[in-house]
């Protein structure tokens, strides 16, 4: 298990960087396993302009190996970009893992998808489609609905 | 096919570890590289509003407002219950979240209570945060809330001098701008001009209508 875990842990490092090593699960990346993903409580929360909106959602793996979330389009905005916070600064993240047995949670004051430059700005009760690229499994297309911009999920 | 499978219930999912950095389920999760974005510090509970033992004069703050105009700080808001928070516009979660929290509040309030109480929202991000891009990100959440803009050094002197602490935007190794809001709205009451309460990311707008009233009154919540 230690050797496994330890494995993961450098496999991790050097696929996402640092940042990430600490989200290892027990599961053994390097083995032949599939990550099976589903996304789930996706929203966003109606944003005040069009130009710029966040994304909320967990994706969770149910599979044997980890797979990481590399990239996330929509056809009605501009660019999507994937981002982590920390304290009161938020960076734009190349990749984030979905750990094996575990989940990636993009949530009010963590991580978030930064949607900008939509066609309009959306109404509470729109959706909005957007696409999750992975680096193993096969892209998830979601319509999120728009929350009230007060919702964070709770 | 299994693996598209997509559920868009299960929100209460979302809730319990939102501000953990990462879920798996084993033990090393509590090592998780990312912190919570959010800290409260001598026991409030993360959704109230922290009454202060030495309140926060106002600070001497003459900036530009949405209209383009000069708007004193101190001045314009004196004898009236203010809240004042430091964001950027270009922030997907935290800074609308916020503002929209004070709007849907003060919705709560009577048209006399909403006419007394002064909401300013100051721009951490001067440069790309001008008087019109401001102004329509603010009126899309609070029609009578006060944007201002101007030099960053003002703003950050002023926002240190009731312990918000922000950095000037920076470009990141990705290319990209990289801004700092404040984790506090700041409440200062109409009968001394003095902040006696802030008022953390956790604050819910049931909160804010909750002690609005009361500040409106001078009172503490």
């Amino acid at each position: 298990m230690t050797r496994a875990r330890a494995a993961l842990g450098l496999a991790a490092a050097l696929l996402l960087g640092p940042a990430l090593a600490g989200c290892a699960s027990d599961a053994d990346a390097a083995g032949g396993g599939t990550p099976e993903l589903t996304a789930e409580g996706a929203y966003i929360p109606r944003p005040p302009t069009a130009e710029l909106a966040g994304g909320f959602l967990t994706i969770e793996n149910t599979g044997d190996a980890d797979d990481a979330l590399t990239s996330v389009t929509s056809e009605a905005a501009d660019s999507v970009e994937i981002h982590t916070t920390e304290g009161g600064t938020m960076h734009q993240a190349d990749a984030l893992l979905v750990p094996a047995g575990g989940e990636l949670r993009l949530a009010h004051g963590g991580s978030h998808l930064m949607i900008m430059g939509l066609d309009s700005r959306p109404a509470e009760g729109d959706t909005v489609p957007i696409q999750l690229h992975f680096e193993k499994s096969p892209a998830i297309s979601l319509e999120v609905p728009v929350r009230p911009a007060t919702y964070t999920g709770e | 096919m299994h693996l598209r499978k997509i559920t868009l219930t299960a929100l209460a999912l979302v809730t319990a570890a939102a501000l953990a950095g990462c879920g798996g389920d084993g033990e090393d999760t509590a090592d998780a590289g990312q912190s919570p974005a959010a800290q409260v510090e001598g026991g409030t509970a993360p959704d109230e509003g922290t009454v202060l033992d030495t309140p926060f004069d106002k600070p001497d703050l003459v900036l530009t407002d949405t209209n383009g105009e000069s708007y004193d700080f101190a001045e314009q808001t004196a004898g009236h219950a203010t809240l004042l928070y430091f964001g950027y516009t270009n922030c997907p979660d935290v800074c609308p979240l916020t503002m929209s929290n004070i709007a849907t509040a003060a919705r709560s309030l009577t048209a006399e209570q909403r006419a007394d109480l002064r909401v300013v929202f100051v721009t951490t991000d001067p440069e790309r945060d001008t008087p019109e891009s401001l102004g329509a990100w603010l009126r899309a959440q609070g029609p009578d809330f006060t944007g201002l803009t101007g030099d960053f050094d003002t703003i950050q002197a002023a926002a240190r001098s009731l312990g918000v602490y922000i950095e000037p935007s920076y470009t990141d190794d990705n290319g990209d701008i990289v801004s700092t809001h404040g984790t506090q709205v700041l409440a200062f009451l109409p009968t001394d001009d003095k902040a006696h309460v802030v008022y953390t990311e956790g604050v819910t707008q049931e909160t804010f209508a909750r002690d609005l009233p009361r500040l409106l009154e001078g009172e503490l919540p």
